[in-house]
């Protein structure tokens, strides 16, 4: 075994929600392999990691057990040998890259420093060998990069650019702590296949840390369930994915959603919103530097019928966003027309478009900063009614019991947003969304940011509720698990434009463009699970 | 409540509080402890501290120090309170609508406070007082007409950050209406670093008080800390306390607000709260 963890027991601070992050987690890695720890928020998958690199937040101490690394207990270890380790033996990747990378120093500085920090080599040569392992990485254009800046480069650039840096010093362990999370889910499939080609090639082993299923059946040789600190469940991957013993493990794999469940097409029905040739361009630079308009969204037309649910679907930067933002009207768009029960709301004033904007409503990504943190939810819920005119009394009562009907005791009127949960923060959401009793609501990637369970759920209450008020339904996302779960008809956008539409079923089971195929193939997990 | 024990648990903020305490206390008690007013001349010019009767000595045409240090006290909080809640309003107002707005709003607004940001606001302040007059109001008025550009500075940049926070996009998908959002949804979430520059901003406001008082700019028939260093800079070198201790009171007094002030900071900072 390369890396044994022992009993190991981490405590949090006093005042946290538990005494514990990680309490008597056993653990091994052995050499050349890849092991991932998959678990929910909160799991204390993270603070495994970074309790093995020695590198956990203030306040947060190991209290008992041991890691192992090659026979060294690295807890007993002193600081300036474990400093020594980071780097040469261990090293780690992170979820966002771009935190990780200085943005005032260029990529090549960054690579070298990596390199000459641990060995007495001249600048030039450390240059050079930085360029060699981008290039190794399967970069192109290897001169230019290394003089670049963080913020010139993709996503999926930056974060080869950190696993060159892990690599340099070829370390025997590779931590890797949700490293494709923020990444398109094409990126995400290039970066999972360049780790584990990595892997193979140097012999190496590598922690995985991820939330994602479908991500440990493309990568993972054994796999550990944590849950609340504690190893629920560890064994070879396909042992833990097809024979899951822990009911928690056989939950969390049933949460996964999965395109054979594809809704049916909606037989055809009355169309409510009627968007044709939308565009919106973004003007970049100011009075004195030289304009340059991006399309966000160009010359996009939907349909959008009563009762049904239309999935847009892309990656970052394909103006799905920007699109529901103009049917909404939180943007105007500069073409075309929406065209919403007859009336075209595009080019509407703000004067004309009150009466319609309670018809329309929207339920956002981030269930964080989508609530007022001041103010209490009884207040945020009948804020809108109250605007158009309601009694107080009534707003409350309705919004009681539209508490009631998003699955909350309606005692959570008294309460702030900070005091729940991040999927109960989006189930207060929609109730706010409701309360307006709307035609149409639009949601705005309202699942991503949620764990796979209460992911599942929130799917579960759209839906209930879409069917409940015959609400039509525009569904922004980015993942094609949960498109082809509530959606009976998608749109594939790619830089602005439509590149394919249709019914669910048809899109999934033969698409007509490359790129939704791409789309499609990179779907981590892809039926494996 | 957890607020105020998070900033009450700071040493630094409470001792600020209490001096600032009994500095309001002395103002607010000085026409009970002495009826007579400052003006009243109660002995010979120019006696030290602890002459019989003079607590704080007498300064130079006779009057009781120690009477004029506590009505000095009301004249300068109340130029410190009163310029600061009027550069507050402008600032939240005209940052507020920038911010929010912004584009062409946010452009126009800006050059306006830049305006402000770039004329010497001491001699701005000179001028206007002496254009106005001098009087309480005209003092409390240029305070802070040349105040309000870092309130306003601040407002915007709070508003251009939550603007684009999605509770606000909500707010207006419901159909609020602008003032609303403004007010109702943004102002609240905007308020501790009002809090703090305005706490931070009475003691300038003190301070630049005392400069015009010293300068002669000030109301002729109010006597104010600035106002009494003023009158005895002839006597500076024979009897110090005539300066000494008026401007004791003033450097007491911005340090207790700058030490609320940084307590605040650390306690509605939830990153500060170690």
């Amino acid at each position: 075994m390369l890396v044994s963890l022992r009993d190991l027991r981490v405590a949090l601070p006093p005042g946290a929600d538990r005494p514990l992050a990680v309490s008597d987690v056993s653990l091994d890695i052995a050499r050349n392999e890849i092991v991932c720890i998959v678990g929910e928020s909160g799991s204390g998958k993270s603070v495994t990691a970074h309790a093995i690199m020695g590198l956990l937040p203030r306040g947060v101490v190991t209290t008992g057990g041991s890691i192992l690394f090659d026979g060294v207990d690295l807890l007993k270890e002193p600081p300036a040998a474990l400093r020594a380790r980071r780097g040469r033996d261990i090293a780690m990747i992170f979820q966002d890259p771009m935190a990780a990378l200085n943005p005032v120093v260029a990529i090549g500085g960054q690579v070298s420093e990596q390199i000459r920090a641990h060995r007495a080599i001249p600048e030039s040569l450390a240059l050079r060998q930085a360029g060699d392992l981008l290039s190794q990485m399967g970069l192109k254009d290897v001169a230019g990069l290394l003089k670049a800046y963080p913020h010139q480069l993709s996503g999926g650039q930056r974060q080869r650019v950190m696993i060159a840096m892990a690599l340099s010093l070829s370390p025997r362990l590779l931590i890797a702590d949700e490293p494709t999370t923020a990444l398109d889910v094409t990126t995400q499939a290039q970066i999972l296949k360049l780790i584990k080609a990595i892997q193979a090639e140097r012999q190496m082993s590598v922690l995985f840390i991820t939330h994602d299923f479908g991500v440990v059946a493309d990568i993972a040789d054994r796999v550990a369930v944590m849950r609340h600190g504690r190893v629920l469940e560890s064994g070879p991957v396909a042992q833990v994915l097809g024979a899951p013993a822990h009911p928690y493990t056989r939950a969390l794999i049933a949460a996964v959603p999965r395109d054979a469940c594809a809704l049916p097409p909606l037989p055809q029905a009355a169309p409510l919103v009627r968007v044709t040739g939308l565009s919106k361009r973004f003007r970049r630079g100011g009075l004195f530097s030289r304009r340059a308009d991006v399309a966000a969204v160009d010359r996009v037309s939907l349909i959008l019928n009563r009762g049904e649910t239309l999935g847009i679907v892309g990656e970052s930067g394909s103006g799905k966003s920007t699109l529901a933002r103009c049917v909404i009207r939180l943007l105007d768009p500069d073409e075309g027309a929406v065209l919403f029960d007859g009336a075209d709301i595009a080019r509407m004033k703000a004067r004309g478009l009150r009466p319609l904007r309670r018809r329309i409503q929207m339920v956002f990504q981030d269930p964080f900063s989508s609530l007022n943190p001041r103010r209490r939810i009884g207040d945020i819920l009948t804020a809108g009614p109250r605007a158009y005119g309601e009694e107080a009394g009534a707003a409350r009562a309705r919004a009681a019991e539209m508490l009631r009907l998003v699955g909350l005791n309606p005692q959570a009127m008294d309460r702030f947003a900070h005091e729940f949960s991040g999927g109960q923060r989006q189930r207060i959401g929609l109730a706010r969304a409701l309360m307006l009793k709307p035609d149409v609501l639009i949601a705005d990637e309202p699942v991503s940011a949620l764990d796979v369970t209460v992911q599942a759920q929130v799917l579960d209450l759209l839906d209930d509720v879409r069917r409940r008020m015959n609400l039509a339904m525009l569904f922004i996302t980015h993942d094609m698990r949960v498109a082809a779960q509530v959606c009976h008809r998608v749109m594939v956008m790619r830089h602005g434009r439509v590149v394919e539409s249709g019914p669910t079923r048809e899109v999934f089971a033969a698409p007509s463009s490359d790129y939704t195929r791409a789309l499609l193939a990179a779907i981590p997990g892809c039926g494996r699970i | 409540m957890r607020f105020l024990r998070a900033f009450l648990s700071r040493p630094v903020a409470l001792t600020g509080l209490v001096l600032f305490a009994a500095i309001v206390a002395v103002a607010l008690a000085a026409p009970l402890l002495f009826a007579r007013g400052p003006f009243a001349i109660v002995g010979m010019p120019l006696l030290p501290p602890g002459a019989p009767g003079l607590l704080a000595g007498s300064d130079v045409l006779g009057r009781d120090m120690a009477v004029g240090l506590a009505y000095g006290a009301r004249i300068s909080l109340l130029v410190g309170i009163a310029s600061t809640l009027g550069a507050v309003g402008i600032g939240v107002l005209l940052g507020a609508v920038a911010g929010y707005y912004g584009g062409l709003v946010d452009d126009l607004l800006m050059r306006v406070t830049e305006f402000f940001q770039i004329i010497p606001s001491f001699v701005l302040l000179m001028v206007l007082v002496a254009f106005l007059q001098p009087s309480l109001a005209s003092t409390v008025i240029g305070i802070a007409l040349i105040s309000w550009p870092q309130v306003a500075r601040v407002v915007r940049g709070e508003f251009l950050a939550l603007r684009a926070r999605e509770f606000v996009q909500a707010a207006k998908t419901l159909g609020l209406s602008d003032a609303r959002i403004i007010f109702a949804e943004i102002l609240p979430n905007a308020l501790p670093p009002i809090l703090v520059v305005s706490s931070m901003m009475v003691g300038s406001a003190i301070l630049t008080e005392s400069a015009l008082s010293f300068l002669g700019l000030g109301d002729p028939n109010l006597l104010s800390w600035g106002s009494m260093i003023g009158g005895s800079r002839s006597a500076m070198w024979v009897a110090w306390w005539t300066t000494v201790l008026p401007g004791l009171c003033i450097m007491v007094t911005v340090l207790a607000l700058a030490f609320i002030g940084d307590g605040l900071n650390d306690a509605l900072n939830p990153r500060g709260r170690r």
